[in-house]
């Protein structure tokens, strides 16, 4: 068999088993529940009388903020990966290379620690 | 090391990249209600351009496409974060993401 | 048999990659967007790269489509869109994405690798290195630049986050830890000796707590700034 799908069997044997845990418990559930639904009993709550409106509510822009952090410090993260298995084979440089993308992201840490961004209030 | 690219060789990987860039090219023309979906059609055609560089990366035993790749990756997410702000406040101040409605700068 | 995991991989992408592009719902594309990233790693994992199919699925699917799915979610866009325009350009799209689709056929139908590939300088993989250690050992230090230029971009990618998406507003009292540790005995206990009889109010009162405007935090009190509940009384 192929080197990378023998290796990696293991892994599809843990997701069918996941999806097979996941979907036994959903069908058991549709299987064995009473499924009896009428209109009061699927809509939604409001504290008795019918909802006004959409339950969306207009967000507020530093969720955004934190997910955009999030991504830009996952992909130093994802440099930082082969660096660390691989920092023997490149000695000095190797390390003074990392040193500078670092720096470089720090920078950016700093900016936007004093900004506030990382405030939460 | 050249692996044998998931026992099909170079065409199909190359297929599926183009049948992928084709998609991403369509979807961008086709959108006329959402920004958004523009972004998810260039998201598509960064990763047809990622599968071109692994397949050749595997098929001449180079990891130079792979590394680019990597550079590629890091690129289109940063991207995809700061077209998304930009959506973002467009949408705050506008109230609409058609595409139709975008026109202030139209000439 | 190999083959038949590629082609699963490479169909269920395709669909998913059609259904990004034609769903009607935004949340579906978000969705589909996701299940294509899957398996494009896939792809990625036959192919032998084993590192950027983890950092497509640790990278994209966790970070990046969940900020897609977040911004359509909390845009409040709605569903049922009119798709005029969908008549008026599907054709010319077509037209398009078949004159496109039709060159890469021929360009990838008619490529030669060229047959002195050998000698250029392969940047390969030691046997017994892992994907992820061959990487490491070309990115710091042969593509050292490159990489530079990348943490350049990230950090511009910050900058221009923070700017367009950070709006002052004005907060409430905030604590200023420093002085909530710097307070001594002296700033909060005071203890008054009454002879009997008397009062504190009669002998000048406490000392403590002085005029708001020294005891505030700084730039939190001004006292000149118009009481709100005076003014909305309309007098």
């Amino acid at each position: 068999m192929h080197d990378v799908i023998a290796s990696y069997f293991p892994v599809l044997v843990f997701g069918v088993i996941a999806v097979g845990i996941a979907g036994a418990m959903l069908g058991g559930s549709l299987l064995a529940g009473h499924q009896k639904p009428y209109a009061e009993k699927t809509s939604a709550y409001e504290c008795g009388f019918e909802a006004f409106d959409d339950a969306r509510r207009r967000f507020d822009v530093r969720f955004y903020l934190v997910a955009i952090l999030f991504i830009i410090f996952d992909l130093e993260v994802a440099f930082l990966f082969p660096w660390a298995v691989s920092l023997s084979h490149v000695g000095l440089f190797g390390f003074l290379s990392m040193l500078g993308f670092l720096g470089m992201l720090t920078v950016g840490f700093i900016y936007e620690w004093c900004k506030g961004a990382l405030d939460w209030d | 090391m050249t692996h044998d690219l998931g026992g099909v060789g170079l065409g199909p990987y190359l297929t599926v990249s183009a049948i992928l860039l084709v998609l991403g090219v369509f979807g961008i023309f086709l959108n006329r209600k959402n920004i958004i979906i523009i972004l998810m059609s260039m998201e598509l055609i960064l990763l047809s351009a990622n599968l071109n560089f692994v397949a050749f990366s595997s098929a001449l035993g180079d990891l130079s496409g792979q590394v680019f790749t990597l550079f590629v990756l890091t690129i289109a997410a940063a991207e995809a974060a700061i077209g998304l702000a930009i959506v973002t406040v467009f949408f705050r101040n506008r109230g609409s993401i058609q595409v139709e409605d975008v026109t202030m700068m139209k000439g | 048999m190999t083959a038949l995991v590629f082609y699963v991989f490479a169909t269920i992408l395709v669909l998913s990659a059609t259904m990004v592009i034609s769903a009607r719902n935004p949340v579906h594309s978000v969705l589909f967007l996701i299940l294509g990233f899957f398996n494009a790693a896939g792809l990625f994992l036959l192919a032998g790269a084993e590192f950027l199919a983890m950092l497509l699925i640790i990278v994209y699917v966790g970070a990046v489509a969940v900020l897609f799915l977040f911004v359509v979610m909390m845009l409040d866009i709605r569903v049922s869109e009119a798709r005029e325009g969908l008549q008026r350009y599907a054709p010319f799209g077509a037209a398009v994405g078949a004159v496109l689709f039709a060159e890469l056929i021929l360009a990838f139908g008619h490529w030669r690798i060229a047959p002195a590939i050998d000698a250029v300088p392969h940047l390969g993989q030691a046997a017994g290195e892992t994907n992820t250690a061959a990487l490491g050992d070309l990115i710091y230090t042969h593509y050292v630049l490159l990489f530079q230029a990348c943490g350049l971009v990230l950090l511009v990618a910050m900058i221009g986050a923070i700017v367009l998406t950070l709006r002052e507003r004005p907060t409430g009292r905030r604590q200023d830890i420093e002085r909530q540790h710097a307070r001594t005995v002296a700033d909060t206990l005071e203890l008054r000796r009454l002879p009997l009889g008397r009062s504190v109010r009669e002998l000048g009162g406490f000392a403590r707590p002085t005029s708001y405007s020294e005891a505030a935090a700084k730039g939190s009190y001004d006292p000149h700034a118009p009481v709100l509940s005076d003014e909305s009384r309309g007098e």
